[in-house]
């Protein structure tokens, strides 16, 4: 018996031919406006994962627009978040830049907040998030929190042996080295669990294999209770790639719905899954 | 078809459970050949206690899949001896475990030490308030090993475990802060106190305005990266809230398996076979000693497996019942108060105090540990001055927050009615503004209850049942009486409370029911001591009347303290273990004269 009978997840594999016609992140017809992003809020759980401390308003979806497209209140950044994490957040698919589109909007500031403190240093952020106010912050995190953007394609080849390993310590750990499996904070599929777990489900792999490494060796340190960097600790580079590839792949059941509701907007088949090439749903 | 008789083994140890994985750790690396058998099956941590899975009340906390199968083994149950006595066909007052691991993987974590006087609890009394103190029908007796002789051993087991609190008295001098009251600490707990919640905090502030000392409860759910002294590593808690009932899929709740199991497993001198039932310990013809275990293999045949020493190191209730079935030690008997194995069955005295907030308090009750709380300890033990009370013991007064599951999680104030609409408005607005305060108390022991064979019902292997007669001393409901009137008092003079409500279990007027679940707290039936006539075992674990026979766990209590077992068990364990290395196994005799 398989153990990742224990979760419901479903693997994507999609076709690399897509991923030349993608648009890059500097594209600003991928910009929502506000109207949509009030409309991707209407249920109580996108809601609860927008939401920091402020109430979600017009005004603080547009701040936080200014804040993405380079512009702020006070002077801003400096630097336009769109440039390397797309208007609509869906990064650009390199290991730097991660998805952000609706990722936990509290998740999201406080990382800002330890980017500018130094908890989660970084050439880039750090500097980028020492210029921003907390308001700012809060409004930028609320805004890509608020989208609701497509998946890329995910190009990586990888063995199928390592997606099962990968699969395995998502699902259900290592009792040999004393690792907890995923699923425990990151939701059933990796889907997160708001206000302070994000997803893994079509993260980017080279991103989240980099972040495993940072926990590793110290270097982010942002977890007050350094339950990631105990994990990483127990980790070699093969799991971490093995997990973080698993987990570039996986698509919640729900998106998975949405991407098909998505009809001729074009960007449907991107994400159209593939389920049967490696469907690990069990039972 | 006659058993088959196994190779000979040095040590054979009954359970997989906290002590029994401990005593092959410990003497393994001895040198000893040892053998566990367990009754359950093989589960780890990573493979079988994930989320979200795990999280699933309906399966765990209400099904009980983690626990004992009483449609094969349970026990009959009785108020007094007038009655007749029927199985238990579904878990109710308490949640035995069973597999690898035991009930050490659904525990809370709540990590106790004994008090000095409580070790010493008839010495103690006589000293303090006169020889006659003590009521005639309680058999309180000392436990014949003292708080310095089990200090090195507790103090080991909570590194074992990563244990997170603050030290009340380090080395004699007293902190405030931690646990005043408690006896000097060698050092202090290797991790820092959990982070407390609003409603424990504010408890703890009522408590301290009232001149009494809060402090955080001592935690087996570890506060940081941490190494235990058998090399395993543990990982910070997560506050996830489903440590009761639940195994913890995050190496965070300390448990046997992650603790001991993984750092012996691949030791050459260690064994466990599953799905291995003992049937009972056969003795040598003289009867001096115990020769090996008669027991069910997962192929269903039965096997004996002779050893040269044998631990005990099932759950309290089932190292009793083996002892019954087996002829170890003599059977008690209440009509002429002889013999001691099932003797002195205790248990624990609850009593609740909900304290409802106004809005401005919001609890979120979902974000819990299992030892998450604030606890006074004011009126524990020998703590206060009994002298007009009338009664002995005492309990400790916590606030917890442990778990906010929507099943067994309904908070509703005095007056709702049980059911309707009525009923769901008042948990819709108290479940998230509601202080869980319980009084958690100490049980003593009486003539008239008491553990024995039941004459007309058997077990799935056609052994008779194990009957337990109980209900509560009437001492115990004075003293639960009395402490839970302190809990109102500490939960009126709360911040922010509109209303409270108090429920004992243990009321004057209602008898001891085994239904509604009180705590896996069961102990005594074979009780350690320095008098064979009132002792199953030696002050060194050892049964008197079989020297090659150990036993461990709760069933070792004179009486029951008002702390959970777990701690001290595992010292008296320790204790047991020291012992058995350095002065039993080299020069295997009976260690004190009968």
């Amino acid at each position: 018996m398989t153990p990742l009978s224990k979760i419901t997840a479903v693997v994507v594999l999609t076709v690399g031919s897509f991923a030349a016609v993608s648009a890059g992140a500097q594209d600003y017809s991928e910009t929502p406006g506000i109207d949509a992003l009030v409309a991707n809020l209407d249920s109580e759980r996108a809601l609860f994962n927008a939401r920091v401390e402020a109430p979600v308003d017009d005004d603080l979806l547009e701040a936080g627009r200014l804040v993405a497209m380079g512009g702020a209140e006070f002077g801003g950044s400096g630097m336009a978040c769109f440039t390397c994490h797309g208007a609509n957040g869906r990064g650009d698919g390199s290991a730097a830049f991660p998805r952000l589109a609706g990722l936990p909007g509290w998740y999201m500031y406080k990382q800002l907040m330890d980017y500018a403190s130094g908890t989660r240093p970084n050439q880039i952020m750090t500097g980028i998030a020492q210029k921003l106010t907390e308001r700012e912050m809060e409004a930028v995190a609320t805004y890509y929190a608020a989208i609701d953007a497509p998946f890329r394609d995910v190009t990586s080849d990888i063995a199928p042996d390592v997606l099962q390993w990968g699969g395995m310590l998502g699902a259900v750990g290592s009792a040999e080295k004393g690792i907890p499996a995923c699923v425990n904070c990151h939701g059933p599929s990796g889907t997160g669990n708001p206000p302070s777990v994000p997803y893994l489900a079509g993260q980017y792999a080279t991103y989240m294999e980099h972040q495993l490494m940072l926990w590793r060796e110290g270097t982010r340190d942002n977890d007050p209770m350094n339950v990631m960097s105990a994990i990483a600790d127990k980790m070699s580079d093969e799991d971490m790639r093995a997990v973080s590839e698993y987990y570039a792949r996986v698509r919640a059941q729900e998106d998975i719905e949405d991407a098909a509701d998505l009809g001729p907007t074009g960007l449907a088949p991107e994400i159209e899954p593939l389920a049967e090439t490696l469907d690990v749903e069990a039972d | 078809m006659a058993p088959t008789t196994l190779p000979r083994t040095d040590v054979l140890i009954i359970g997989g459970g906290w002590t029994g994985l401990t005593a092959a750790y410990e003497l393994a690396h001895a040198g000893q050949r040892c053998v566990i058998l367990e009754r359950g099956e093989h589960r780890h941590d990573a493979t079988s206690f994930a989320g979200p899975e795990e999280h699933d009340e309906m399966k765990y906390a209400i099904r009980h899949h983690h626990m004992v199968d009483v449609t094969k083994e349970t026990l009959t149950f009785r108020n007094d001896r007038g009655q007749q006595a029927l199985p238990m066909r579904r878990l109710g007052s308490f949640l035995p475990g069973s597999g690898l691991g035991g009930a050490g993987i659904h525990w809370n974590g709540q990590l106790w030490r004994a008090l000095p006087s409580d070790l010493e609890m008839r010495t103690h009394y006589e000293n303090r308030y006169g020889s006659q103190f003590i009521p005639e029908d309680l058999s309180v007796q000392d436990w014949g090993v003292t708080y310095d002789e089990l200090e090195p051993h507790y103090d080991f087991f909570e590194q074992i475990c990563g244990a997170a609190g603050y030290a009340g008295n380090l080395q004699g001098e007293r902190r405030d802060g931690g646990n005043v009251f408690e006896g000097p600490r060698s050092q202090d707990y290797p991790n820092p106190a959990m982070k407390q919640p609003i409603s424990n905090t504010l408890f703890g502030r009522s408590a301290e305005s009232m001149g009494l000392h809060p402090f955080p409860i001592p935690s087996a759910n570890v506060t940081r990266e941490y190494e235990n002294p058998y090399g395993a590593k543990l990982h910070p808690c997560t506050y996830c809230g489903f440590c009761e009932r639940f195994g913890c899929g995050y190496f965070a709740k300390a448990d046997p398996i992650i603790c001991v199991y993984d750092r012996v497993k691949e030791h050459e001198n260690f064994e466990i076979r599953f799905e291995s039932q003992v049937l009972r310990i056969e003795k040598s013809e003289d009867g001096q000693t115990a020769t090996g275990a008669l027991y069910l293999g997962p192929d269903g045949r039965e096997y004996f497996q002779p050893a040269d020493t044998i631990c005990m190191n099932a759950y309290a209730l089932w190292n009793v019942h083996l002892m019954l079935v087996s002829g170890l030690g003599k059977p008690y008997d209440p009509k002429t108060r002889t013999g001691v194995v099932g003797r002195n069955y205790a248990y624990q005295t609850i009593a609740s105090v909900d304290a409802f907030f106004d809005d401005s308090v919001i609890t979120n009750p979902f974000m819990g540990a299992g030892a998450l709380g604030v606890v006074v300890d004011d009126y524990n033990g020998d703590n206060f001055d009994h002298s007009d009370l009338g009664f002995v013991g005492g309990g400790y007064i916590a606030c917890k927050q442990y778990h906010g599951r929507p099943i067994g999680y309904q908070p509703v104030p005095e007056g709702t009615p049980r059911w309707g609409l009525e009923w769901k408005r008042a948990v819709r607005e108290n479940y998230g503004h509601h202080g869980d305060i319980v009084v958690h108390g100490s049980s003593m022991p009486t003539p008239e209850n008491y553990l024995d064979l039941d004459p007309t019902w058997t077990d799935a292997f056609g052994r008779p049942l194990l009957r337990m007669t109980f209900n509560f001393p009437d001492n115990d409901r004075r003293m639960s009486d009395y402490v839970m009137h302190r809990a109102v008092e500490i939960a009126e003079n709360m911040e922010h409370v509109r209303s409270v409500k108090s429920t004992n279990l243990a009321a004057v007027g209602s008898n001891y029911n085994i239904v509604p679940y009180q705590t896996t707290h069961n102990t005594g039936g074979a009780v350690i001591g320095t008098d064979p006539a009132t002792s199953a075992v030696n002050r060194y674990g050892q049964m008197w009347d079989h020297h090659n026979v150990f036993v461990f766990g709760a069933c070792l209590f004179p009486q029951n303290l008002g702390y959970n077992p777990t701690g001290p068990l595992m010292g008296l364990a320790y204790w047991t273990l020291h012992h058995m290395k350095n002065d039993y196994l080299p020069n295997p005799r009976p260690l004190m004269d009968a």
